[in-house]
């Protein structure tokens, strides 16, 4: 027995099998980053697919309303289970200057929908947003973000819409359409949600709702900062708030446990949050990235409570113990030791947070080590992702970029508004920038990630502030893959919460991530040279399966057994 | 104490009784606070006694008192024509003038009875930075830490540093050092592409000159441009290997890179170079962690916290520190270095650092 980050005894995970892998594949690699190194091309064709018409309206206005610099999310999802990934935006709305209360934004003009994009056959899109009974995005509400999960198991991903004001859960009724179940579900909620998503917290095969909330703010009571530079404030100048967990109770109704799980018992200014069993108990845990101040790591003590220890597992601070702007997060395994990490995006002089985890529930910041000092001390960074782009097997890092301030030129001539977003190829755990294919830098927000015209190459679609969203094709290459959807039966149908190790690499099975964005929840790995694959399933209800001699360049459904 | 002494001295002389009342009466008034009382006095005393100094001398002071220093002035000149050697005036009207903005004035007054505050003040106000400097120094070594006069000897001391470049500007206007004085402008002003111009532009004519690439460094770690950092700042290392500052920036260029051997191979040199600088630990602490050379980082942590014992530098060291030990499986120690770090985070927080 040893003790974890929290204090607590807990039996050793098997992480000595999967450092074996690792270095039994190491020679290997060490071959793939050489010829990583020697592509200059660009990864991504960067594109505005046909029928794709969105601009996020985030409204910018003179009263400086931090609400407009935050949106919008995106999800990749595949709604009419065509075999497609489909694109749901969301909006801001329209903000006047100032705002009369009470506040109205616009919502029932068509300019200021969140809308879903179809995916055709031939990679355009098709607005679809009035035929699902989408269009109502709720009048006092401006939009933010979305998950994604088939929270009642019946075979269609439905959606959950976050605003600053209520939230929305739109259920998938299979026909193409959705219904507005909010009520009846009771995930209203209220204040200013930001990131939120599904996970199974108690392993019930019911999908639960995490949602973060950024802060105390309203538009009466906004002010502006900067003195003369009049611009936004920092996040210290308003209020703390609670996040909130609903239980599944599994009927289409949801139980707000954000109390009695022990979630509210810290008050933060969450922007991202992202889910993994990092301590190999069999339960999954919540990484929150906050605003300004620590970021919280919940426990998942196994009995429907968590224990906040951020700080005492070493992932709450920047390595000289210093508070970061944590934004955007993905809670993945970066190196290939079967025990996920944790990434957090911030702002500039801060460098982006990544936290190895050494195993035992003990985490160490390895931001310089992974060389993202160098490549990040000068951004901003929001939507994130760890995907593996160039299918060396190695998870790649993809981030959304701009400064929070719109006017940030002005008063640090070093730093800047609009940037490019940062993509850095991993070569055996450590960093370097590559080509994104993006010239232009741009105010980056969400970032999604999913397989858009089923190659094998993971694709990615980032969200601008007041523009059309990219679309970043992946341009492909020689490499093999494997693409896995999860079947669960006795766990969640998703199958979220699931350890998935293919070849010595592990993902954790998961739509969230990111910021305000939700993900294909199909697992991509590169294979590298491999044509073949063995893998490895150990799911929410303790089932573990085995698959050997998996064929590459597929997309591979992996079943859960109906018994153990 | 002022006006009893005037009194002994005015028992000496031959004063009229109608001016020594209004001297006694002024007196008594100024020490009830009725500050327009001794005013009236002291100038009937004036007239009473128009050769009389101490009456025109405390007529001035009470003026200067009451924030009149314009009407401070004529009566302390007049004081000092009927006895040049009255400090007392001298002081006062030093202080009036300099009040009234007639710096130039006054400095002769101040100088004399060596009021090395406001001879301070009026110097610079005056362009006599480097004597304001001097004045300003001593004045410091009777009242160290004095706040309005370390304000006013780091204004002298910027402005001598702006009027010898505007000198310098005159003088050779293209030349290296117009270039590097114009680079660390533009550092100061955060403007790092002008900054790195001039400085560039500095190297390119004198690269001779000591200092340019460190300075060319610190712009480029401004920007977070960590790679031409490392460049610069091992440039300047290699040019002056006995610079402490040299290797501690590049040993922190390099720890940023992720280098971690090189970094702390660099810092330990700086740390040999200047021993005891607690920035410098603290990185070698950093670079130690990274280089999995935990009792290294460890002695660099404790010198830090020996050193610094309660600044927000003492509270990081108490941070890696308890990061290090909890890496090491040693909990009571983790918990104790954790404990201290956030005792000092909630003290050190609501102080600037």
């Amino acid at each position: 027995m040893h003790l974890d980050g929290c204090g607590l005894e807990r039996d050793l995970p098997a992480s000595g099998w999967l450092r074996v892998d690792a270095h039994r594949l190491l020679s290997r690699r060490r071959f793939l980053r050489l010829a990583a190194l020697s592509a200059a091309t660009p990864v991504f064709d960067v594109r505005l697919p046909r029928g794709l018409d969105f601009t996020l309206q985030n409204s910018s206005t003179a009263q400086k309303y931090l609400i407009e610099t935050m949106p919008g999310g995106v999800a990749l999802f595949d709604y009419n289970n065509d075999g497609l990934l489909d694109i749901f935006l969301v909006n801001g709305g329209r903000l006047t200057s100032p705002m009369q209360v009470p506040e109205r934004f616009d919502r029932t003009n068509p300019r200021y929908w969140n809308r879903l994009y179809r995916q055709n056959k031939d990679g355009s899109f098709t607005d679809v947003t009035e035929a699902a009974r989408l269009a109502n995005p709720g009048i006092g509400n401006y939009g933010m973000g979305v998950a994604v999960a088939d929270y009642d198991n019946d075979g269609f991903a439905d959606l959950f819409v976050t605003n600053y004001g209520k939230n929305i859960l739109y259920h998938n009724n299979g026909d193409g359409t959705f219904t507005d179940v909010t009520a009846k579900a009771g995930v209203a909620g209220g204040g200013w949600s930001v990131s939120a998503g599904f996970f199974d917290y108690n392993n019930d095969g019911h999908l639960d709702l995490f949602v973060t909330r950024y802060m105390e703010w309203d538009t009466k009571h906004s002010k502006t900062c900067g003195g003369a530079w009049r611009t936004y404030c920092p996040p210290a100048e308003f209020p703390a708030t609670t996040n909130l967990l609903y239980r599944n109770r599994g009927d289409g109704t949801f139980q707000d446990v954000s109390q009695k799980s022990g979630i509210a018992n810290k008050k933060g200014r969450a922007l991202g949050v992202a889910f993994a069993d990092y301590n190999a108990d069999g339960f999954t845990d919540v990484f929150v990235a906050n605003d300004g101040m620590q970021q919280y790591l919940y426990r998942n003590n196994g009995d429907e409570t968590f224990t906040e220890c951020a700080l005492e597992s070493g992932a709450a601070l920047s390595a000289d113990g210093k508070p970061l702007s944590g934004m955007g997060t993905v809670f993945q395994d970066y190196d290939n030791d079967g025990q996920p990490d944790i990434f957090v995006t911030v702002l500039p002089r801060e460098i982006y947070g990544a936290y190895h985890n050494d195993g035992e529930g003990l985490f160490t910041s390895r931001n310089l080590e992974t060389g993202l000092g160098a490549l990040t001390a000068g951004s901003s960074g929001w939507g994130v992702g760890l995907e593996d782009f160039d299918n060396d097997g190695w998870k790649d890092l993809l981030v959304a970029q701009s400064h929070v301030l719109d006017n940030v030129e002005d008063i640090d001539h070093s730093l800047h508004y609009l940037e490019p977003p940062l993509l850095a190829l991993n070569h055996e755990g450590r960093f370097e920038r590559a080509d994104s294919g993006i010239t232009i830098p741009v105010a980056g927000r969400g970032l999604a990630f999913g397989d858009l015209n089923n190659d094998g190459w993971m694709d990615a679609v980032l969200t601008v502030l007041g523009g059309h969203p990219i679309v970043l094709m992946n341009r492909g290459g020689k490499r093999h893959w494997l693409t896995i959807t999860l079947r669960g039966t006795r766990s969640s149908r998703d199958g979220l919460g699931a350890r998935v190790r293919v070849n010595g690499q592990t993902r954790f099975a998961t739509t969230a991530g990111s910021y305000l964005s939700a993900n294909d929840r199909r697992l991509h790995f590169g294979l590298g040279d491999s044509n073949s694959a063995v893998i490895d399933v150990w799911w929410p209800s303790g089932a573990h399966q085995e698959i050997k001699d998996a064929r590459a360049d597929q997309f591979l459904e992996v079943r859960e057994p109906e018994r153990l | 104490m002022k006006f009893a002494i005037l009194f002994f001295s005015l028992a000496l002389q031959s004063v009229s009784p109608e001016a020594a009342q209004h001297m006694q009466t002024g007196v008594e008034a100024h020490k009830q606070g009725r500050l327009d009382l001794a005013i009236a006095e002291f100038r009937k005393a004036t007239e009473a006694a128009p050769n009389l100094p101490e009456a025109f001398l405390d007529l001035g002071e009470v003026y200067a008192e009451t924030g009149n220093y314009a009407a401070a002035i004529a009566p302390l000149k007049r004081a000092l024509e009927l006895n040049p050697e009255l400090d007392g005036a001298h002081l006062q009207l030093g202080y009036a003038l300099l009040a009234q903005g007639y710096a130039g004035e006054a400095i002769p007054h101040l100088e004399r009875v060596r009021a090395l505050e406001a001879l301070g003040v009026a110097q610079i106000e005056t362009g006599l930075y480097q004597e304001a400097i001097a004045s300003l120094s001593a004045a410091l070594v009777k009242r160290p830490n004095n706040p309005d006069l370390l304000y006013y000897l780091g204004r002298a001391s910027g402005l001598l540093s702006k009027k010898t470049i505007e000198t310098l500007i005159r003088a050779h206007p293209d030349s290296a050092r117009v270039h590097e004085a114009m680079g660390e402008n533009y550092f100061a002003l955060r403007q790092m592409p002008q900054a790195e111009q001039e400085y560039r532009e500095a190297w390119l004519q004198r690269p001779d000159i000591p200092g340019l690439q460190l300075e060319l460094g610190l712009v480029y770690a401004g920007t977070e441009q960590w790679d031409k950092a490392e460049e610069a700042f091992r440039a300047e290392a290699n040019r002056q290997p006995g610079n402490a500052e040299a290797a501690y920036r590049l040993g922190t260029a390099l720890l940023q890179r992720g280098k971690a051997q090189e970094a702390r191979a660099e810092l330990q040199r700086a740390d040999k170079l200047q021993p005891d600088m607690p920035e410098t630990l603290y990185s070698l602490g950093k670079a130690a962690l990274l280089a999995g050379e935990f009792a290294l980082a460890e002695k660099s942590w404790t010198r830090v916290v020996a050193l610094e014992k309660e600044t927000s530098l003492a509270a990081q060291a108490h941070f890696g520190l308890a990061g290090l030990y909890r890496k090491q499986g040693k909990t009571a120690q983790a918990q104790h270095e954790m404990q201290e770090f956030q005792r000092l985070q909630s003290s050190t927080s609501s102080r600037p650092n």
